[in-house]
């Protein structure tokens, strides 16, 4: 987050005093920035981690703009494939596995976390000071002769000439990830899974119930899920009502729902 | 005559749209009926009284996780691909032995995660 | 951001033709025009489904609202906007209002890039038929797409049910996974444009469609296009007897009517996409191409002008009815097969697949590689498939053998296993082997000479 709402100003400074900003670059600047710092804000304020991720987003789309602005589409649209359409989505993700609705814990449980935090942060700080600095102090390379629409090609050219070694690391990197990710999320089978001919075979050989189960509900009178089906002599199948909703307490017998009262009242309260 | 650059029409077409989808949902609830009931603003879950959601909300099997950042693994390999498909002409052979290596140790995880079982559904 | 020189830079790497200099009222004409486009061709693409599922299903479909039932979605559509508006009690309102926007608008921005024809005449002015073009066109087309998943994702989420939340993830699952197939397969075609701007790939099909010689990357692609529009047979997410709706199950109203508008417009766009960088875009299919080419007219008639509006059309509207065709056809997959599909074989096929197409386009432009050289690499190429395919013959067959153990013994037993049984292909029910009667002898049996007659025949005269 720090990257972001010290990162804006910087780009600021460096597009405020190059000399070839146009109306529009100016305009799109002006209505995108504080969108983005807002954005940034709200993320660190916001109840919800879903909406902390979704703002998060929208900070990153905005700097994938200014990007395209800056005559890197390569880059821009690269920002959002990546940032906003997979780490995002990650994001999303990670919080739908730990419970959508949590809010933020107040509770550190990491030892001196705030400590690494202040380091870390004026580190990053000094080094951003730096960056900033020599762009704006210093004389700016721009462009040069190439345009957005040679973009790609330069960059391959780079990337795959002078940068191979760094090209080449990142595939390291990848690794990387996938073997944390399988360390962290992949539970290892100790059986092989049964197929779908195995459960069958089970099934018939145990000789339990080997039809597909009663349907609930008794048709044209009470067709919820909530009613037990009843047999063909009148009773009420157990084996038709799921037994979570016997575990809740759900459950109505046809017979209740069939005393007109009972079925009165159950119509009132939906 | 005012000339526009190449950005300009997709930012024509992304005011249309919004405007379009904005008018839509605010529209929908004008022109709809409001009858209020209350089992109608329930969760649908076919006809039963909705299950509560556990505390921190429903949560998901872990597997997911792992599909996303697979995606994202690959997502990094394609962006690195396109550039390098585009320049290939100028690249040559070179290019081509480059990204055999970057492809075959990238597929070294894949088969990593393929063999452990990382694939598979159940 | 000033406006760019495109003049000297080498062809391959820029839009075709020139792009951004456009004026205002021209901009805004052809993104209207685009959006008009899309939203009737969504209604006719809705209609058709109707039909063309009815009629293969030995049925007639919507024929009462307009001519051939044209104007149903439209009727539709208007009474989905008559309906109540609900937004359910447990739902985040402000995320349950945005997702339908976050679907709906980038299903329409994704079309900036698509050429729908070469350049033309609008009221004197000279224009490509083609809102914008961009030097990563395709990765725009992209990069959008899965700002749409977003849409997805936060309807299942802010609904605050159970059964959108699993649709939603399993919809997003299904469509970041065939998108990695999707994004390699048009790694083979930027090989052979040597670009990635929409209007320069259909440029660079003048002679060949890059379907020929790319057949495995369309392939892929025509897979990949239908798990990533969550249509049949991948049509998971909307699974109707295990999630109701899937990730719109809480959605009335215009606000679902805004899913469905960006679930056909997604099928447009990659329609669209496959039209554009594997079927030619908007060039005229081959015997059409050669009518008036002359050497003062190289592009031909057919390939200039207007008419190529009507190639581009009639490629997408094929793609629509595979799509249409192949729900009428197959059922829906098992969720692991289908994510088998996509993560073990689309993916490492289209890998190898681009290492061979940039490996064979290396070894023809490089001219210091001699014959010899070129040989032994074909050589070890075929000798490699070779094997594979001996590994594979043999894997195969020891599966098969493992299957024909299982093929019963010809004797039929009618309880076996202590249950009722039916005869398994190859047996016959030992008590009816010499009554069975084909169905036209019993047909023609029912018409006695005597004149009685099948009581059902009866009732249907």
């Amino acid at each position: 987050m720090r990257t972001i709402l010290a990162g804006l100003p910087g780009l600021a400074a460096a597009t405020a005093t190059a000399p070839a900003m146009g109306t529009g670059e100016v305009w799109l600047f002006w209505i995108l920035a504080p969108i983005a710092v807002l954005a940034a804000l709200g993320m660190l304020v916001a109840k919800k981690a879903v909406h902390s991720a979704l703002l998060l987003a929208l900070v990153m789309f905005c700097l994938a703009v200014f990007y395209i602005a800056e005559q890197a589409p390569f880059l821009g649209i690269v920002q959002i494939v990546v940032y906003t359409g997979a780490v995002m989505m990650l994001f999303l993700f990670v919080l739908m596995l730990v419970g959508v609705d949590s809010s933020d814990s107040l509770v550190e449980t990491l030892r001196g976390q705030r400590l690494a935090g202040l380091l870390a942060g004026a580190g990053f700080a000094a080094l951003l000071m730096g960056g900033i600095g020599s762009a704006a102090l210093g004389t700016r390379a721009g462009l040069g002769p190439q345009s957005a629409s040679r973009n790609v090609v330069d960059i391959a050219t780079l990337l795959f000439t002078r940068y191979t070694w760094a090209f080449e690391i990142t595939s390291a990197l990848l690794i990387t990830a996938a073997l944390g990710t399988m360390v962290l999320a992949h539970r290892e089978r100790t059986a092989p899974r049964p197929t779908q001919r195995e459960l069958s075979e089970q099934r018939f050989r145990s000789g339990g119930q080997l039809t597909p189960l009663p349907a609930p509900g008794v048709f044209a009178r009470h067709n919820g899920v909530h009613v037990p089906g009843l047999l063909p002599d009148g009773t009420p199948s157990e084996l038709s009502i799921n037994k979570v909703l016997a575990a809740r307490g759900d459950i109505r017998s046809g017979q209740e729902l069939d005393t007109p009262g009972i079925a009165a009242s159950t119509e009132e309260e939906k | 005559m005012r000339r526009v650059n190449v950005y300009a029409p997709i930012l024509v077409l992304g005011l249309l749209s919004t405007g379009f989808a904005v008018v839509s949902v605010v529209a929908g609830s004008l022109t709809g009926p409001k009858r209020y009931n209350r089992a109608r603003l329930d969760a649908y879950e076919c006809g039963i009284e909705p299950t509560p959601q556990p505390v921190g909300g429903g949560r998901f099997p872990v597997k997911y996780y792992l599909t996303a950042m697979l995606f994202i693994i690959f997502d990094i390999e394609i962006i690195f691909l396109y550039p390098w498909a585009v320049a290939f002409d100028s690249l040559g052979l070179f290019g081509l032995v480059e990204m055999v290596l970057f492809i075959v140790t990238v597929f070294v995880a894949y088969a990593y995660v393929w063999r452990r079982g990382g694939l598979d559904w159940d | 951001m000033s406006v760019h020189t495109l003049g000297r830079l080498p062809l391959a790497y820029q839009p075709a033709g020139t792009f951004g200099t456009d004026p205002w009222w021209l901009v805004v004409l052809k993104a209207v025009g685009i959006f008009v486009f899309l939203v009737v061709m969504t209604l006719l693409a809705i209609w058709w489904e109707r039909r063309v599922v009815a009629r293969m299903q030995h049925r007639i479909g919507p024929n009462r609202v307009g001519p051939q039932g044209l104007l149903q979605s439209l009727a539709d559509g208007i009474k989905l906007a008559l309906k109540e508006d609900i937004v359910p009690r447990a739902a985040d309102k402000v995320v349950f209002v945005l997702a339908p926007v976050l679907a709906a608008v980038p299903a329409f921005m994704a079309y900036a890039v698509m050429p729908f024809g070469p350049q033309v005449s609008i009221f004197g002015h000279r224009t490509m038929l083609q809102l914008t073009d961009l030097p990563v066109a395709v990765l725009y087309v992209i990069a959008v797409t899965s700002i749409g998943v977003y849409g997805i994702v936060l309807a299942g989420w802010s609904s605050g049910s159970t059964y959108p939340l699993l649709g939603a993830l399993r919809s997003s699952a299904q469509v970041i996974s065939y998108e990695i197939a999707m994004g390699l397969s048009f790694v083979a075609v930027f090989l052979f444009a040597g670009s990635m701007s929409t209007s320069q790939i259909v440029n660079q099909q003048t002679n060949l469609w890059f379907a020929i010689p790319l057949l495995p990357s369309f392939l892929i692609y025509a897979t990949a296009m239908v798990g990533e529009t969550n249509r049949a047979p991948f049509d998971l997410p909307e699974a109707e007897g295990e999630l109701v709706g899937g990730f719109h199950t809480e959605y009335s109203s215009l606000k679902f009517a805004l899913f469905f508008l960006a679930e056909y417009i997604n099928m447009v766009t990659v329609s669209t996409l496959a039209t554009t960088l594997f079927l030619g875009g908007w060039r005229a299919p081959w015997p059409l191409s050669l009518v008036g080419v002359d050497p003062a007219h190289p592009e031909g008639l057919l390939n200039t002008g207007w008419w190529p509006v009507l190639w581009f059309i009639a490629k997408i509207n094929i793609f629509i009815f595979v799509f249409i065709w192949l729900r009428g056809t197959l059922p829906r997959l098992r969720y692991d097969q289908f994510m088998r599909i996509g993560w073990k074989i689309l993916i490492p096929v289209s890998l190898l697949w681009i290492l061979a197409v940039a490996a064979i386009r290396a070894l023809t432009l490089d001219i210091t590689l001699d014959r010899r050289t070129l040989f032994v690499w074909v050589g070890g190429v075929l000798a490699v498939v070779f094997v594979v395919s001996l590994a594979w013959d043999t894997l195969a067959e020891r599966r098969g053998a493992a299957g024909a153990q299982d093929v019963p013994a010809a004797g039929f037993d009618p309880m076996a296993g202590g249950y009722p049984v039916p005869p398994l292909p190859g047996q016959s029910l030992p008590a009816y082997a010499d009554l069975a009667v084909s169905p036209v002898s019993a047909r023609a049996g029912s018409a006695e000479p005597d004149g009685t007659r099948d009581p059902v025949e009866g009732d249907d005269a």
